[in-house]
């Protein structure tokens, strides 16, 4: 299976919210990373078929899913950021509705609800209504929405958000058994969380895609270093003004500076491991910084 | 997915709100019916309730036969009779009253006197106590001599043309086959008429929040994009969601004009089904040839292809604006609309109001108007055209909102 994406633009009101954008995904779990506005979820509704493309194309093992259409939808699962659903339905008639919806025949729906309540943790609450479920319930219940009819394509946008630490590490561990054989495209601003399940990172910045390959790829590709310096809280702000400082902790001897950097900023400055979030953090400030130096 | 469809529209506590003010005023409603009626005593008081309609029901049942020259003479005489008693000649309220009582057995047959012996537009109760027996004669007469001087007039020239005058002639001429008139109690189906657009309309209405909210409520709940997104999102299920609004619609009108058929009728009887609406109150000038039994066919039929219409039109409005507050604004302005137009400003606007979908939820209403339309040569009463029309209409719309639905983007 390969989803092809093809020189793919969107254009709002002549802003274009995805910007000639061209990658090719393939079995797998991708992780979007990107900072708000940077045009994922459009993105994401896109291969969705929910927004038509201004330009470009978007082809599953060659055929344009537009034209594919149903046939297209039938192998789709989706959860989109702002999980909307019908407050007065119970889980279980929820999922058996959408079950339908999704094609599936009502015994194989039957089975396949069941299973799956089991396995987002939603047992006990089948028969509450949805409107008096937790956030996180909801969101369990938006990704067994998702699940219903096995998709090979799964999109998740922002599958995480509202979720406690439990719960997301209850998600992580369910999508690596979810992530079996398909496609899995996820968003998220909690970058942990792409970090321990993506194979492969999709960088987007204002439309256009920046990098993408594995974790340890889009790191190696990051243009600045990472630094660890120990400062008076004095000392600290100018570091601030000076460097992008990715994280500032209170420790016994002054404060300790999480510095980006392509120099060492300091003689007594340590190299650490860069992360993703440092990555993320990179590339999000990019455009701040540049910004901040025009005087904007 | 039909059954998710319908639960998603009866779960929703608007929804049972809904219901249950429609349920509340359908008792009101109810209620009016039953106590419209009325039986006067011999003190001249008031009674009500189900002695006193079958009290009233007897003495409506002595005058029921055919209105010959012969019966319609006697009515008169008696009429006479009783203004000239005592109590007749008397100003007492009370007494007033008394005679009422004496004479409610033939009032309807007095009030087809007083249509008959006033002229085409005026309605003079008291026109037939100066009437004597000798004038019987000219009971059915009177009917088409009135409407010729009325269409001599010049508004009824300016405002209708040579063939729908000939038209609406030759209609009362068609009348004369069936008189003599046959009289009987029909205090059932003029109650169930009189207040039949009534329920119709607070139907109507009440379903109108309900399907406001089918369409757009996907967008309202943002549920559109699991909607959209999903194998039957374009297809089958909006099938199912037009499906579920119109087995929703139909239900509820039925349900709702059963109810009240069954009260009513259950109430007042039958009796009279097979009667002339001529011989009903204001059904006199009606150029339409029907029974009671046929007029109720109309009204429900005619209601429910109206309240369909009107439905299907705030779903298309519901479907294409994504709200239910622009879709339920349209039979409000549909149904009040024709109150801030003056239908004789010209005979073209005259037209337009006869055709509005209001008219069909009122049928009783539109018995006795005049509104005409020339097709193909060939000229049309307003209820001829109004039901195949709607009906026309509301197939039309059917495809309509299942490919603005089905061709919307999420989000």
């Amino acid at each position: 299976m390969e989803l092809k994406i093809e020189n793919l633009t969107k254009t709002f009101q002549g802003a274009e919210a995805v910007s000639h954008m061209t990658c090719t995904m393939e079995k797998g779990v991708y992780g979007l990373l990107g900072a708000n506005g940077a045009g994922k979820t459009t993105l994401m509704r896109m291969l969705c078929t929910l927004l038509e493309p201004t330009a470009g194309s978007i082809c599953l093992d060659g055929e344009d899913i537009f034209r594919m259409g149903a046939e297209y939808r039938k192998i789709l699962g989706y959860l989109p950021q702002d999980f909307g659903f019908y407050p007065d339905f119970t889980v279980r008639d929820y999922l058996l509705y959408i079950a339908s919806i999704k094609g599936v025949h009502r015994t194989a729906a039957v089975r396949r609800v069941g299973e799956l309540i089991d396995q987002v943790g939603l047992s006990k609450a089948q028969n509450k209504k949805m409107k008096k479920l937790s956030g996180g319930m909801k969101r369990r219940a938006g990704i067994a929405q998702a699940m219903l009819n096995h998709p090979s394509v799964l999109i998740l946008d922002e599958p995480t958000a509202g979720l406690d630490p439990n719960e997301r590490v209850r998600f992580r561990n369910l999508l690596s058994e979810l992530a079996q054989d398909r496609l899995v495209l996820l968003s998220t601003h909690i970058v942990s969380d792409i970090e321990s399940i993506a194979n492969e990172i999709l960088f987007m910045k204002e439309g256009v895609l920046l990098h993408s390959g594995t974790p340890e790829e889009i790191i190696e590709a990051m243009p600045e270093r990472v630094w660890g310096l120990t400062v008076s809280v004095r000392e600290a702000s100018a570091y601030d003004r000076r460097y992008r400082v990715a994280n500032r902790k209170t420790v016994p001897g002054g404060i300790r500076l999480r510095i980006l950097s392509e120099e060492k900023p300091h003689p007594e400055a340590e190299e650490e491991t860069a992360t993703l979030e440092d990555v993320f953090l990179s590339y999000s400030e990019e455009e701040e910084s540049a910004c901040d130096e025009s005087g904007e | 997915m039909l059954y998710y469809e319908l639960k998603k529209i009866w779960v929703r506590p608007g929804t049972r709100i809904a219901m249950l003010i429609l349920i509340g005023m359908l008792a009101i409603t109810c209620y009016f019916a039953v106590h419209g009626v009325y039986y006067v005593n011999e003190n001249g008081d008031n009674e009500y309730g189900i002695a006193a309609i079958q009290k009233l029901k007897a003495a409506k049942k002595e005058w029921s036969g055919l209105l010959t020259e012969e019966v319609i003479a006697d009515v008169i005489a008696e009429n006479t009779r009783l203004n000239e008693t005592e109590k007749g000649r008397s100003e007492n309220v009370q007494d007033s009253n008394i005679v009422f009582g004496w004479k409610q057995g033939f009032h309807d047959i007095r009030l087809l006197l007083m249509y008959s012996f006033c002229k085409f537009q005026e309605a003079d109760y008291y026109r037939p106590d100066s009437l004597v027996p000798e004038d019987a004669r000219f009971f059915y007469g009177n009917r088409l001599l009135h409407l010729q001087e009325w269409l001599e007039e010049e508004e009824q020239q300016y405002r209708l043309s040579d063939k729908e005058r000939d038209f609406l002639v030759r209609r009362y001429e068609m009348l004369e086959a069936h008189k003599p008139f046959y009289y009987d109690y029909a205090e059932g189906w003029k109650q169930l008429f009189h207040l039949a657009a009534t329920v119709v309309m607070l139907t109507m209405l009440t379903l109108s929040f309900v399907a406001a909210h089918i369409f757009s409520g996907e967008f309202g709940y943002k549920a559109d994009s699991v909607f959209y997104a999903s194998y039957h999102g374009r297809g089958r299920a909006t099938a199912a969601k037009l499906g579920a609004g119109l087995l929703s619609i139909t239900i509820v009108y039925f349900a709702v004009m059963f109810l009240y058929s069954a009260v009513v009728l259950g109430f007042f009887g039958t009796d009279g089904a097979e009667l002339l609406i001529q011989t009903n109150q204001g059904g006199w000038k009606s150029f339409y040839l029907l029974t009671n039994w046929q007029q109720y066919v109309l009204t429900i039929l005619g209601g429910y292809i109206g309240t369909l219409f009107l439905m299907l039109l705030t779903m298309l409005v519901s479907a294409r604006t994504k709200s239910p507050v622009a879709a339920v604004t349209v039979p409000f302005i549909l149904l009040f609309l024709p109150s801030f137009i003056d239908g004789g400003s010209s005979p073209f606007i005259g037209k337009i109001m006869g055709i509005l979908p209001d008219r069909l939820l009122d049928v009783n209403v539109s018995l006795v108007l005049f509104y005409f339309y020339e097709i193909g040569g060939k000229v049309f009463g307003a209820l001829h055209v109004l039901p195949i029309f709607y009906t026309v209409l509301s197939i039309i719309l059917i495809p309509v909102i299942y490919q603005v639905y089905r061709k919307l983007s999420a989000g």
